[in-house]
């Protein structure tokens, strides 16, 4: 398993690079598409390759003179990195700008400072019901799909965009298997390797991410694993669009808790539903587009619970708590955060909160809150 | 600061408005005892309500509300008691504090008390809005009409959001409001509202000349206080008159010349961008007074509806909705977005001769922050015009600093006087 986590890790450990070379190698376009929500599958289609954006990796500076230190911390990484000019090899921008708040800070500093050679502003609405939401859907879709055909001068054809998504369920379908290993041997991978194994996939060409998932699931199946006597399963929430930092997965699991399975973006939201193959293929992203459920809080689903849905989580990995990491500064989490504790302590369910910031100010905070949570879980 | 003592000549009309808001209020708080059903709205979805007889709350007119009462801390004050995170915009803070405060039966003021509706209409303006119609669909069990608004980024999205819009109001939010109030939607009755609101806004339009003179006649702040019946209260009794009352007496000043600051006018001619800090009127205005400084226009106040000759009592739906997405309009097409703005922006600035831009940045929400550094930056670069951000927020105190408003306003007054010099 070495080999394969080392090749995942070298993807990883500096995203810039490699990125930069996959572009070099390819000669293919990059388009980065700022999480959650844009459908990866039309740039791909397109002859392109989908990037997800991701948190940087020092501290924001130039970033400064473009957004207030009250964003989030993707939102002010993103535009440092920008700005200062690491992101060369970003083609193309895309924007779901219906997402939060947050996302609109990028069109107008991408324009003027990085001018990137295209850049689409997507409308991507939230779970309404009724068929004026659906056509939008498709609307916005639909005008995503021709831009990306004028940018990459490739006519995407159904054949072509219906060949993608079976891709990328291939990816989905993969990356759930390691889940599944996770769930059946829980230590198997730490909590840090498995958020790097599904980072890679949002920075790697599809293809190539799933030949090394394939490599990982058979050396995953064949393995086994020494029991984690002692050790009180968790589950983790949240921490939308963007990385955790790997010291704070660290020091859940050194501190004696074990993770076997989660609800994070870069997890297993990230790759949660399939696409329909069948049929129009633009319906069916459409349709992936407005499920329900894992919940996503910025899509306004009022009749689904997030709370509810955490604590099947728990009850089916027979794990004892839930932490929530909230990203500091978003605003979808924040909003719903006190319902979500309050289905916390109606169920009686152990949980702590944290919050996510890209300067860690208390590494010792975190750690003791993370203490005593582990003492109320039965934990030593 | 000059040795010259200014000081605001305070409008007469400006102190009409308190009874026609606490009327409006007292109404929405009694309406249960009068066995009427309540809704409460995010976004200009409460026309619709208002079309069909129904009481409805209009949600950020609570929050100037709430401000004008002084009851706003005590209502955040519940909000954290019973879990929002402080950095939660404080507007889905106050609905969730007075939610909390009537549930679990809190004492606050009880004139922040409003009824908890029977359905609330969540017009997602800025996606954060849904959170408010969530949280108390979770919390209260109220059901929930929802719909998107969408602001276009691209000049060329324009029509097809428009659609999608005018599609929601006429397939989703009123068949849903006919069928849970059991009453009819009334073009008619919508008609008469868009009358009587097209007649109200053609002479605020009037009124906005008065901030082109020099010295402006009036203030950002007299005009802050009277949108209600340009929005909230538009179509209800007294609306008209009121603008026609601040008219007059603007039009008595303009011919007395008699200027919104004394002794004569003002120094400095400032563009305020954000919410009007609904809760801090008096704070600012302690700020900028002595300094000459006198705020004239803003992108917030300047959005209920611009255009107001466009509004069509003959076709009521479709000319309200078109207000919002108007293809030949600056106005409106920028209102949000950043890349807009800084061309609406730039409009205004011409328009009424402004010195300075003050961003007023909200903490905890950024519906008028996008790119706040970058409009400024890019309209210095245009205009020679200076701008600096304040970092506040429009109701929670906990988040004002004063002397970071002061330093950044004197920064902007240097700067004025520098490119003067
Ligand atoms: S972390 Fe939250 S606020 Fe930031 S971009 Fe994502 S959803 Fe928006
Ligand atoms: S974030 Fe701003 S615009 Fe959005 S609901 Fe809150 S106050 Fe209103």
């Amino acid at each position: 398993m070495e080999k394969v986590l080392s090749k995942i890790t070298d993807v990883t450990s500096d995203p810039y690079a490699y990125v930069a070379d996959l572009r070099e190698k390819k000669q293919k376009k990059i388009i980065g598409c700022f999480p959650m929500h844009v459908p990866e599958e039309l740039v791909h289609a397109s002859g392109m390759i989908p990037v997800v954006i991701w948190r940087g990796n020092e501290l924001v500076t130039w970033g400064h003179s473009h957004v207030p230190p009250y964003d989030c911390s993707i939102t002010r990484t993103f535009v440092d990195d920008a700005v200062r000019g690491k992101l060369p090899f970003i083609d193309g921008m895309v924007f779901d700008v219906r997402q939060c708040l947050q996302v609109g800070e990028f069109p107008l500093i991408m324009e003027r400072n990085v001018k990137p050679a295209y850049q689409k502003v997507l409308y991507l609405p939230p779970v309404i019901e009724g068929d004026p939401t659906k056509q939008h859907l498709l609307d916005d879709l639909e005008s995503f799909k021709e831009s990306l055909e004028e940018f990459s001068g490739n006519k995407i054809s159904d054949t072509d965009l219906r060949k993608s998504i079976e891709i990328y369920n291939k990816n989905r379908e993969l990356l759930e298997r390691v889940y599944e290993i996770r769930r059946e041997k829980p230590g198997i991978l730490r909590a840090k390797e498995v958020m790097q194994i599904v980072w890679s996939s949002m920075l790697m060409p599809k293809e190539d991410n799933n030949e090394l998932l394939e490599e990982l699931v058979k050396e995953m199946e064949g393995a086994s694993v020494a029991p984690q006597n002692g050790k009180i399963k968790v589950i983790p929430v949240g921490c939308l669009c963007q990385t955790l930092q790997f010291d704070i997965l660290d020091l859940i699991e050194d501190l004696g808790m074990i993770i076997p399975d989660d609800d994070l973006y870069i997890g297993s939201r990230y790759f949660a539903n399939q696409i329909n193959q069948n049929g129009d293929p633009l319906r069916a992203i459409a349709e992936r587009h407005l499920a329900k459920s894992p919940l996503d809080p910025t899509k306004a689903v009022w009749d689904v619970d997030w709370g509810e849905e955490a604590i099947q989580k728990m009850k089916d990995n027979d794990a004892k708590g839930i932490i929530s990491i909230i990203v500091k500064f978003c605003p979808p989490h924040t909003c719903y955060y006190p319902d979500f504790k309050s289905k916390m302590e109606e169920e009686g369910v152990p949980h702590v909160m944290f919050q996510m910031e890209h300067e860690i100010i208390s590494m010792e905070g975190i750690k003791t809150r993370l203490q005593s949570f582990l003492e109320m879980i039965g934990g030593v | 600061m000059d040795d010259v003592k200014y000081k605001i000549n305070r409008l007469q009309t400006t102190n009409d408005i308190r009874p026609l808001v606490d009327k409006h209020w007292a109404e929405l708080r009694t309406a249960k005892e009068r066995g009427e059903k309540v809704a409460w709205a995010s976004g200009p979805t409460f026309i619709i309500p208002y079309s069909m007889g129904i009481k409805c709350h209009f949600m950020a007119g609570y929050a100037a509300y709430c401000g004008g009462i002084g009851a706003a801390d005590e209502v955040l004050k519940v909000a954290e008691m019973t879990g929002d995170l402080p950095e939660t915009c404080s507007y889905h803070r106050l609905h969730m504090g007075m939610a909390e405060a009537v549930r679990k039966e809190i004492p606050v003021n009880p004139q922040a008390i409003l009824p908890i509706p029977d359905m609330m209409i969540s017009g997602r303006f800025c996606p954060e809005m849904s959170h408010y119609a969530e949280g108390l669909y979770r919390r209260l069990n109220v059901p929930v009409a929802a719909i998107e608004l969408p602001n276009a980024y691209e000049r060329e999205d324009i029509p097809r959001l428009k659609r999608y819009v005018l599609r929601q109001f006429k397939e989703v939010l009123i068949p849903t409001l006919e069928k849970a109030f059991d009453k009819k939607f009334s073009y008619d009755r919508m008609s008469e509202i868009i009358k009587s609101l097209k007649e109200a806004a053609l002479i605020r339009n009037q009124c906005w000349e008065y901030f082109k003179t020099k010295p402006s006649r009036w203030t950002l702040w007299d005009y802050g206080v009277s949108i209600a019946p340009v929005f909230y209260l538009m179509g209800k009794p007294g609306s008209v008159e009121y603008y026609q009352k601040l008219l007059k007496e603007l039009q008595e000043r303009d011919e007395k010349g008699i200027p919104a600051m004394a002794p004569e006018g003002e120094k400095y001619r400032i563009y305020w961008d954000g919410w009007i800090p609904w809760a801090f009127l008096g704070k600012f205005m302690r700020k900028l007074t002595p300094n000459g400084a006198l705020c004239i226009c803003g992108r917030y106040p300047w959005e209920f509806f611009p255009h107001p000759e466009k509004l069509d009592p003959e076709n009521p739906l479709e000319s309200f909705v078109g207000t919002f997405f108007d293809e030949e309009s600056e106005k409106i097409f920028s209102n949000k977005a950043p890349k807009g703005s800084m061309e609406y922006i730039s409009t205004l600035i011409d328009e009424y001769s402004i010195d300075g831009l003050v961003m007023f940045s909200s903490k905890t929400c950024r519906m008028w922050n996008l790119s706040h550094l970058d409009i400024i930056d890019a309209l210095d670069k245009r205009h020679g015009v200076p701008g600096v951000v304040i970092e506040a927020d429009m109701i929670d105190s906990q988040m004002i600093s004063d002397s970071q408003i002061d330093t950044r306003l004197q920064a902007l007054f240097e700067a004025i006087d520098g490119r003067r010099a």
